[in-house]
């Protein structure tokens, strides 16, 4: 059973496993967003959790005291993504039935006093919070490790937690993708998301039908690629960023069989059998070719969509072109994952001579 | 013979009370505007809001709780730099003293894990806000400081991990730093950086790129310590606070809390 | 018309050259602020030291320089060189696994090779070797102000080893 678990927490099964639940999760929120469900799901999730606490290797990561923080963060995505599907569902309900959402209705129209209303509020969440901080500062000693050595480093070395997800990206890709363009589009990206999205619709509360696909595009980068991949780069990457599973001894020695290869080097040498072209664009021309079709390819395939050719009409040009490059570069990301996994497919542009690669 | 009067009527009928408190108890609709219009601190809120605005299933009280952990955040790090010294030889027994030998031992776990929180509450903040399709027309401009508060948020706490000088501290900057090394033509290992040589002459080298300057070195060393105790506690907490400052005259200014139109 | 004073095509001549002089001073300043970023002096640790002599090493990866001095010696067909230990993709530094013969960045897992080449994880170019000669007393010596880099052609400078 163990075993099972270890294999299965491998990223290749268990992305796959994010992106099907991803689908059947946007599908069947309705069913997903009941107490009922919610209640039985946490039943079965916190019986397994407590039975992975019962191994040795599982324990010792999670009371990690860096790693605390991350099951509360788990714990809370789950409660409150749960939590906004539950009200988005109840809306939906009311709005197909030719009502307001909850928060439009006549009665939480009114306008109450801030004091005490709010204010009270504000209390009570900021006593609560002192207390958890305290009691938590209490029983976790905040980690420190050896002094700073410059000349060793410790095995595995890792960012801070909330930093992990980048940190695994740059397994997959170059730093000056993974380090310095991927955030940038993130962060150029969340603040587009206003400008992007037209949609009047969903202003102000909760509802997932009247938005489907802003809330599938923000959700599949927040939880399928960000959490998904802090949950990786905490607790299944062990010395050398090597994969290990929950239940697995973080063996220094472990050997795994890693021999990554680039596009070019697929195509020359194992592909025509002859030795690799010494001018340099033509060696990747390949490679540039690929993600040059990737890009191209990919949005005159969407334009010619439904979707895509809805999106256009009501989005315009500007921002639909906007829109699908934002998405067609997150979509780089498990793109590259599943080509490192099954191809062991190392760069698909491969210039180190120009510090470039894809 | 007068009415006797309780304590409490007795304090609050005296000059120095009054002087303080320019209105009556907030029991009745004018003083309970009083008391939110004449204080500079609750003066953040509106008088009156939807009630939708109040309820902790519409908004979780993420952004308040960050905002409350922010100034948390503030008051043991001002304490912790009583007895922390930002050198190479210093800082790690430093920090070992703020556990061993500085009374009330749990300041820096206070900060530290309340740095943590602050990150997560941040982000539940902004999942909310999505959520809610709160960042919607009129609220784009918000949105967009939000996201750079996010972002100031996690150098914040990223510039204070390499304070403890130990070895989790400079090899997660260590990783951090090269990254900057990579930025196309701005580090010295990035792309297009040699491009832009002459001759023998490198113009992008370790000596002068955007890791340099971070650093102020080309590796992480006391120069860095400096540099990011400077940017921890003053630099960029002074950007977040003028930031949050423009964050909540927004959300005034753009219609309060949201609602369905 | 004005009888004295600015014209009005003299004045916004003059509001340019004050906006443009305004500007430019500003821009100054700022660059300057900007230098000033930029530490003019700083204290690197030696970069150049004298190890040993070349009998000293026996066929294979030498791991007594790697604390203080950030360098592997490694003697291999022959060939006596100096490679650094900073991994090539962000930094960190590698353990010699003598076990299986290779070099194992903790950090993100890059594998290299004994002589430095890169093979596994996401390394994107090898090791870089430093200047390695032998100076006048027939001793070793090691200046990491030049680099030789594999991907430029750099391995075959008679500077970047020793023939032993």
């Amino acid at each position: 059973m163990k075993e099972l678990v270890n294999t299965l927490s491998d990223p290749k099964y268990s992305f796959t496993g994010v992106i099907i639940g991803f689908y059947l999760f946007m599908k069947y929120y309705r069913t997903i967003g009941t107490v009922k469900f919610f209640i039985s799901s946490m039943i079965i999730i916190l019986g397994v959790f407590i039975w992975m606490m019962q191994d040795p290797n599982f324990h010792a990561i999670i009371v990690w005291p860096d790693n605390v923080p991350i099951v509360i963060l788990l714990f809370a995505v789950i409660f409150f993504t749960w939590f906004s599907i539950y009200k988005a569902a109840i809306n939906d309900a009311r709005i197909e039935g030719g009502e307001t959402p909850v928060e439009g209705s006549v009665e939480n129209r009114e306008k109450v006093w801030t004091w005490p209303n709010l204010v009270y509020t504000e209390l009570m969440a900021g006593t609560l919070c002192v207390v958890i901080l305290v009691i938590w500062s209490i029983f976790l000693k905040a980690p420190l490790e050896e002094p700073a050595n410059p000349t060793w480093a410790p095995n595995p070395a890792k960012a801070p937690w909330y930093f992990l997800g980048l940190q695994e990206m740059l397994v997959y890709f170059d730093p000056w993708m993974a380090g310095v363009v991927l955030p940038g589009l993130i962060i150029v990206g969340l603040i587009a998301i206003p400008y992007i999205d037209t949609n009047p619709k969903g202003n102000g509360y909760y509802t997932m039908a009247e938005r489907k696909v802003a809330m599938g595009g923000f959700l599949f980068g927040w939880l399928a690629l960000w959490v998904y991949l802090i949950i990786i780069g905490t607790f299944l990457r062990g010395p050398n960023w090597t994969f290990y599973g929950p239940f697995e001894v973080w063996d220094f020695h472990k050997v795994v069989a890693e021999a990554n290869v680039n596009l070019s080097e697929f195509f020359w040498i194992k592909g025509l059998g002859i030795s690799m072209p010494s001018n340099i664009f033509l060696r990747e021309i390949v490679g540039l070719i690929v993600t040059t079709g990737y890009y191209v390819g990919l949005t005159l395939l969407c334009n010619r969509s439904q979707l895509g050719s809805s999106l256009m009409k009501s989005l315009g040009k500007i921002r639909y072109y906007l829109l699908i490059l934002l998405l067609l570069t997150m979509g780089l990301l498990p793109v590259k994952m599943y080509l490192r996994w099954l191809f062991n497919l190392k760069y698909l542009v491969a210039m180190p001579e120009f510090e470039f690669n894809l | 013979m007068a009415k006797k009067q309780s304590l409490a009527q007795y304090v609050a009928n005296t000059q120095v009370w009054k002087s303080i408190f320019r209105h009556g108890p907030p029991n009745n609709a004018r003083n309970r505007a009083a008391v939110i219009a004449g204080n500079v601190f609750l003066h953040l809120h509106p008088i009156k809001l939807k009630r939708s605005g109040v309820q902790l299933g519409y908004t979780w009280c993420m952004g308040g709780l960050t905002f409350f952990v922010f100034l948390s955040l503030t008051v043991t790090g001002v304490l912790l730099m009583f007895y922390y010294r930002p050198t190479a030889e210093y800082a790690f027994n430093d920090i070992i003293a703020l556990r061993e030998h500085v009374p009330l031992g749990i300041m820096r776990e206070l900060h530290r894990w309340g740095a943590h929180l602050m990150v997560i509450t941040v982000w539940l903040h902004m999942f909310r806000v999505f959520m809610t399709g709160s960042y919607k027309p009129p609220r784009e401009f918000n949105w967009g400081v939000g996201v750079v508060l996010l972002v100031l948020t996690l150098l914040l706490s990223f510039t204070g991990y390499l304070l403890p000088w130990d070895q989790l501290a400079i090899w997660a900057i260590a990783v951090g730093s090269n990254m900057a090394k990579a930025t196309p033509f701005l580090g010295h290992g990035g792309p297009g950086a040699n491009l832009a040589q002459i001759g023998d002459f490198v113009m992008v080298s370790d000596k002068n790129d955007v890791r340099y300057q971070l650093l102020g070195g080309r590796f992480v060393g006391e120069p860095a310590l400096l540099r990011f105790y400077i940017l921890h506690c003053v630099f960029i907490p002074l950007v977040v606070g003028l930031l949050i400052a423009v964050h909540f005259w927004r959300v005034r200014k753009d219609g309060g809390i949201s609602a369905p139109l | 018309m004005h009888k004295h004073g600015l014209h009005r095509r003299a004045f916004f001549g003059w509001l340019t050259v004050g906006w443009v002089a305004f500007s430019a001073a500003l821009g100054g300043f700022l660059s300057l602020v900007f230098r000033y970023t930029y530490p003019n002096v700083n204290f690197d640790p030696e970069m150049d030291f004298i190890a040993g002599n070349p009998d000293d090493y026996d066929e294979g990866v030498d791991e007594r320089w790697k604390n203080g001095y950030g360098v592997w010696i490694i003697k291999q067909e022959g060939k006596l060189v100096a490679l650094s230990n900073i991994c090539t993709h962000l930094g960190c530094i590698p353990n010699w696994l003598p076990a299986e013969l290779k070099f194992k960045c903790p950090c993100h897992g890059s594998g290299y090779y004994m002589n430095g080449v890169n093979f596994e994880g996401p390394a994107p170019r090898p090791l870089e070797r430093y200047k390695i000669s032998l100076n006048s007393e027939g001793r070793v010596v090691v200046d990491k102000t030049k680099i030789f880099r594999y991907e430029k052609g750099q391995w075959d400078h008679p500077d970047s080893f020793i023939e032993v």
